[in-house]
């Protein structure tokens, strides 16, 4: 089965499959929904000690905030150590050398990550509102899974860019670790933007957390619907959709002329 | 009723070579390169079980994974099915099925017909046929009933089923199975030599590695023996036993013998080869040679005070013959070395 119809088929296949294999799997669990209300806590407790500060706004900004960096860190890892996994299980060879094309399952493997991620928005949300007394709300409802959906994708596409390294390096997932602090930071996870340094505005620019997250933050707290980070968030997702399809040529071939797939 | 081996190549290796670079040390690296396949060349008819037998490092795995396109030969060519296997990587998968011996190679927190399902799509499976497809594969592997468990709580046996199941989703022509039967226990191994012949039966094309004698001559139609990444025979079983046919194997039950007595026995000129087995208890000696019982007696005395248990002559063996062929094969590459140093 060839054609659009046959990638968005596998792509699909592919997501439901790691959706799957990941709720079968307490480290996913933890990483997805304990490990961001832990944060959301810590995050309550100080918008809280900060007085006129925590108004419901606030909270619902800390509780957005410590969901997506939950969605990041689920991306990253599911990304990293699910190859890394594979490798180990010894089925990172049988996926390469399947006919259908690796690229698009490694984007329904991302996008798996990513989608799982969001679990940790719906348990930071949860965790506000029966622990907190935050109150839910949006200001524009009818974006909200719009812009939760461009959020996903970007997430997955930059975590698909990054994937392609752990297909190649057997270590490479240490580079998981080192990229998920700075990235909570530097997308304004944590902090907003305007608190940071200038000339970490640029960078932040490259990151799909940072958009996906303007995206979440406009559709329920914002003033002006976000149509401008959702658009982002799409064109971001694109442009690492391709690189990575680039990368990933290099890659296999790579691999193939050094035996590194099935290095455990 | 088998369908007939043709004459046209399903699988062709031409002079294939693969090097792996690698290095040793930590602070002052120092690259290394590896031989791992050293210009190897057989063809495979369309239709034919032909088996692919070694030791342990000889390059059957590599060579393998060669013809199913994950590694890049680093000289030579190969085909399967007429296309090459190094520019046409889709064409060469869409043909191939191939299965690995072992516990790896499946997602063990999902279950079996989960696994199934995902591959069926990863190998292009039509959406409409893959339910019917596969229903008739976990029938054949004899998985119907388990399919919906956890693959983690299969036993050894169940997986490897599953591993075959998987390996003929996309009904291939061709098939590599790389040391199928490894870990089974008697039962289950006799049961996938069952699903093999089947499937040559049916006009599969099988390219088989494995340790077992017994299964490779049960099963293979032609036979390589590969040794230092060469092949050093090439040929039916009958074809290889040849070789030692003139022979006599005396095998003799010894306790307790030692390295002394078993070189003395190497020693007699009468005496081709002398082969051990490790058993419980005790050590079993396979001695070769042209003159079968009549030097008995003259071999128990050059193994002294050792106690002997029992003593059978018999005819040589497939084992026999590969045993003789990899050990002579490993005395002429020490042989070649030393002169390429000397």
């Amino acid at each position: 089965m060839n054609g659009a119809r046959g990638s968005l088929r596998l792509v699909w296949t592919v997501w439901v499959f790691t959706m799957k294999a990941f709720m079968a799997s307490e480290f996913f669990l933890l990483t997805a929904v304990l490990q961001p209300v832990i944060f959301a806590s810590i995050a309550f407790f100080l918008f809280r000690i900060g007085g006129d500060a925590a108004g419901e706004h606030t909270l619902l900004y800390a509780a957005l905030g410590t969901g997506m960096m939950g969605v990041w860190s689920t991306t990253l890892f599911g990304a990293g150590g699910a190859i890394a996994w594979q490798r180990w299980e010894g089925t990172l060879e049988l996926l390469v050398a399947a006919p259908r094309r690796y690229d698009l399952v490694l984007a329904g493997q991302t996008l798996g990550a990513s989608t799982f991620g969001f679990y940790s928005v719906i348990a930071t949300l949860a965790w506000g509102m029966v622990l907190f007394g935050m109150p839910l709300r949006a200001s524009f409802p009818v974006l909200l899974p719009v812009a939760l959906l461009a959020a996903i994708i970007a997430l997955g596409a930059m975590g698909m860019l990054i994937a392609t390294s752990f297909v190649l390096y057997r270590h490479a997932n240490a580079l998981s670790n080192l990229l998920e602090y700075p990235v909570w930071i530097v997308t304004g996870l944590v902090v907003p933007l305007a608190t940071l340094p200038a000339w970490i505005g640029p960078i932040s620019w490259l990151l799909a957390p940072t958009w996906g997250m303007e995206a979440i933050r406009g559709a329920t707290i914002g003033s002006a619907p976000p149509w401008l980070p959702i658009v982002l968030c799409m064109v971001l997702a694109v442009v690492y959709w391709l690189l990575a399809r680039v990368v990933l040529v290099y890659v296999l071939n790579k691999a193939r002329r050094d035996a590194t797939l099935s290095l455990a | 009723m088998r369908a007939p081996v043709t004459d046209s190549p399903a699988i062709e290796a031409i002079d294939l070579v693969r090097t792996y670079r690698t290095h040793t040390g930590v602070i002052r690296r120092r690259p290394i390169s590896v031989e791992a396949v050293r210009g190897i060349s057989f063809q495979v008819r369309s239709g034919e079980l032909f088996g692919l037998l070694g030791p342990n490092g000889a390059g059957k795995t590599t060579t393998i994974k060669m013809l199913i396109t994950l590694l890049l030969p680093t000289a030579g060519t190969a085909r399967v099915m007429g296309f090459d296997v190094v520019r046409d990587t889709t064409a060469v998968r869409q043909r191939i099925g191939y299965v690995f011996g072992g516990d790896r190679g499946l997602y063990d927190r999902v279950s079996g017909i989960d696994n199934l399902r995902y591959f069926a799509e990863l190998y292009g499976v039509d959406p409409g046929e893959q339910a019917r497809r596969i229903a008739a594969l976990i029938e054949l592997v004899g998985l119907e009933g388990r399919q919906k468990e956890k693959v983690e709580g299969y036993s050894r046996g169940m997986r490897q089923r599953l591993h075959i199941a998987r390996g003929l989703l996309h009904d291939p022509e061709v098939l590599f199975l790389d040391e199928p039967s490894i870990g089974l226990d008697p039962v289950g191994a006799r049961e996938l030599r069952q699903t093999v012949k089947t499937l040559v039966d049916a006009g599969k094309t099988v390219l088989m590695t494995t340790h077992y004698m017994f299964e490779a001559d049960a099963l293979c139609d032609r036979i390589a023996v590969i040794n230092g990444g060469r092949i050093v025979a090439l040929g039916t079983g009958e074809d290889l036993k040849r070789d030692v046919a003139n022979r006599t194997i005396v095998e003799i039950e010894t306790f307790g013998v030692t390295p002394e007595a078993i070189d003395r026995v190497r020693a007699d000129p009468e005496v081709i080869a002398v082969n051990t087995e490790e058993r419980e208890q005790s050590e079993i000696l396979l001695v070769q040679s042209a003159q079968g019982l009549q030097i008995t007696q003259r071999l128990l005395g050059l193994l002294g005070d050792t106690r002997i248990g029992k003593v059978v002559a018999r005819e040589p063996t497939l084992e026999d013959a590969y045993v003789h062929l990899i050990a002579t094969s490993g005395e002429e590459a020490s042989a070649t070395r030393a002169a390429s140093v000397a």
